[in-house]
């Protein structure tokens, strides 16, 4: 194994009595990377997470959490992560301090290290003005920031967090990531799963779960040169319009050579044959009534990729 | 054991801190105490309703000597059985006394002498109190032509005070339902939150977890009874006959089966709601079963079986024996061992089925 590999998932399957959660799963993550993972809910991310976590035991394969076995070496994957669930799970009816003070100690921290590690913590989450407040009265972004203090105090090798942005406004969410981006920076492997595609845009690595199995894993920018993103002999296009995009969709879809379309706000993106020129699509659509179009050839995005994908393996 | 400091910390400051639980834990059991306390169960001044068919000074005698004692209180005269038997049954009256015509000539002549008392025995409490009361005034009245002699003496509780029976009971009782729902609350109330799925990815120990938080419960559970002690020597003036270290610590073995019954409640609960339910399933029996409400001779053989493994049947049979008796260890040792022995099972299982909800 490599001394580089943060995350190493080899075959794990999961099931539940019948109902199988994981399906030979397999992926990498190389450390001081952001990992997210994505996927329709149900298709088993919490699962992974949980099993990569030590909370669940996988019914097949392997995996290690910076180089501890999850099976066998349950209290060493426990010392060196940190984990940030979807809910918010520390103490409502504790302060701030009182919950960073249990989980310093949790974590067999003391002394003068522990305060250190605690008020690096406060630092880092600019939680320092909220101290003496009830966590279960802080709002949903500090709620969050408090969580992911508590769990790094430890300095933990790997973080999970499962949606951890669900629910928070824009700028929080934002902030967050760029507290992220800077844990990565110090070598700290991340593993987020998320419904936000801009956030997926940031990981390093995105993976897609689709039915228990992972159907992609890669770069985003590799992700969205996959051959099945889009198909030989087509390209993508973006039509811009004023006013109408719902009526331009439905007539757009009934031009012989456009495979798909989807609203992105005002503009419409299309999958059209390659050897059609911008202008014919152009003119196409004006005699549809629709003045002022746009075209131009667009890149997929990642929810195109996944979108397609999906549509491929189902 | 690795945590086990800082979860009992943790667990003491929210306890103290959420008020719902210290006063079910300590402003409950002193109200249902107090209310028990001054309810005396043994029936006095039963209404009582006399028709003296005899007219006599021997027969207006016996009906002093009924009034004599503090238990019937003759309100009212009848003239005929009927008028006897509707007053019981219209609830005016509880107790009905007939003296026949021939009661005084009979008893001047040296015949043996009759009187009918009716008892209304639709309430047992009233109905045993009326009949003791009866036989005593009748026993006495006759007590010249009678060779042998009873004499019945009560001990330890003289004066028949329920207090003195009842409080030792109920010390059981109190600490069954603060012990039981407390402790398993405390184990619901994170998993209902998930703040037990973010302790596990922390390399605290599951032991840790369960000592930690179930000791301050023990600890709460301890002042409750403390307090109960207290009010029921100082306030309610029960005698304490035996060692109050003894009982001290045979309640540790008591708290220990509860805590760790509440453990077991948590571990298959989800909810805080389905807890309560689950844990009324013993507490109902601890009440009617355990010898406290019923005495255990007169339970039917197989809820007799049930009696047998609750808990509260034995420390029950320890709190009584302790407080009224002065009975001490030597005394005591069939409860404890059984106890003892149901503690054990308790702790093991609970511990087991805790270890697998958590993995």
């Amino acid at each position: 194994m490599s001394a580089s590999v943060g995350i190493d998932v080899r075959h794990v399957s999961k099931h539940f009595g019948t109902v199988q959660a994981l399906n030979d799963v397999t992926l990498q993550v190389p450390r001081g990377e952001i990992f997210g993972l994505l996927g329709p809910n149900g298709s088993g991310k919490s699962t992974l997470i949980r099993i990569l976590c030590g909370l669940l035991q996988p019914t097949g394969g392997d995996a290690t959490v910076d180089d501890a076995d999850v099976r066998t070496q349950g209290e060493a994957v426990r010392q060196r992560i940190g984990y940030v669930s979807q809910a918010f799970s520390l103490y409502r009816d504790l302060t701030v301090d009182e919950n960073l003070d249990f989980f310093s100690s949790i974590y067999g921290l003391k002394g003068a290290e522990r305060i250190e590690r605690k008020e690096w913590a406060i630092e880092l989450t600019h939680i320092e003005p909220y101290r003496s407040r009830l966590a279960g009265a802080l709002s949903g972004g500090w709620k969050q920031r408090l969580a992911l203090a508590a769990a790094l105090m430890h300095r933990p090798r790997v973080l999970f967090l499962d949606e951890p942005t669900a629910g928070i406004d824009p700028v929080a969410r934002r902030e967050l990531w760029d507290l992220l981006f800077g844990l990565a920076g110090e070598g700290v492997t991340m593993f987020v799963t998320t419904h936000y595609m801009d956030e997926a845009e940031r990981c390093g690595t995105v993976a897609y779960l689709y039915l228990s199995r992972l159907i992609v894993n890669g770069h985003p920018e590799e992700l969205k040169k996959l051959p099945d993103v889009t198909p030989k002999g087509m390209r993508r296009v973006e039509v811009e319009c004023r006013e109408g995009v719902a009526s331009l969709m439905t007539s757009a879809r009934t031009l012989p050579y456009v495979h798909a379309s989807t609203i992105f706000g005002t503009s419409l993106h299309l999958l059209v044959q390659e050897n059609v020129s911008n202008q014919k699509i152009d003119e196409d659509l004006e005699a549809f009534g629709i003045s002022s179009v746009a075209v131009r050839d667009i890149a997929p995005t990642l929810e195109d990729v996944f979108v397609r994908l999906t549509e491929v393996r189902s | 054991m690795h945590g086990f400091t800082a979860v009992f910390r943790k667990e003491l400051t929210q306890m103290m801190r959420d008020r719902i639980t210290m006063m079910f834990a300590l402003a409950v059991p002193v109200f249902e105490l107090i209310l028990f306390g001054v309810i005396d169960m043994n029936a006095k001044n039963i209404p009582t309703i006399v028709f003296d068919q005899s007219q006599t000074q021997e027969s207006r005698r016996l009906i002093e000597q009924f009034s004599a004692t503090d238990y019937l209180r003759v309100l009212q005269r009848a003239h005929s059985r009927v008028e006897l038997q509707q007053a019981i049954v219209a609830g005016h009256a509880q107790v009905a006394i007939e003296i026949p015509p021939d009661y005084a000539r009979d008893l001047i002549g040296g015949r043996q002498a009759h009187v009918l008392v009716l008892i209304d025995g639709s309430d047992s409490t009233v109905a045993s109190s009326a009949l003791a009361a009866a036989n005593g005034v009748i026993l006495t009245h006759s007590v010249r032509d009678l060779i042998v002699e009873a004499h019945p003496v009560m001990m330890f509780n003289p004066d028949m005070r329920s207090a003195n029976l009842l409080i030792p009971g109920l010390i059981a009782i109190l600490l069954t339902f603060s012990g039981t729902i407390l402790s398993a609350f405390a184990i619901v109330k994170e998993r209902e939150r998930g703040t037990l799925e973010q302790l596990m990815v922390t390399p605290v120990s599951p032991l840790a977890v369960v000592l930690g938080k179930i000791l301050p419960y023990m600890g709460l559970a301890y002042g409750t009874l403390i307090i109960v002690l207290l009010l029921m020597r100082f306030l309610f003036r029960v005698p304490f006959n035996g060692s109050v270290a003894l009982l001290l610590a045979l309640s540790s073995v008591y708290l220990l089966a509860l805590l760790s019954f509440g453990l077991l409640i948590s571990s298959r609960a989800g909810s805080q709601m389905e807890a309560m339910q689950q844990a009324m399933g013993i507490l109902l029996p601890s009440v009617l079963l355990s010898g406290y409400v019923f005495p255990l001779a007169s339970l039917p053989f197989p809820l007799r079986l049930i009696s047998y493994i609750l808990p509260a049947t034995h420390f029950i049979k320890i709190a009584r024996g302790i407080v009224i008796r002065g009975a001490t260890f030597a005394d005591l040792w069939e409860p404890v061992l059984a106890l003892l022995a149901i503690s054990t099972v308790l702790i093991a299982v609970s511990a087991r089925a805790f270890k697998k909800t958590v993995a």
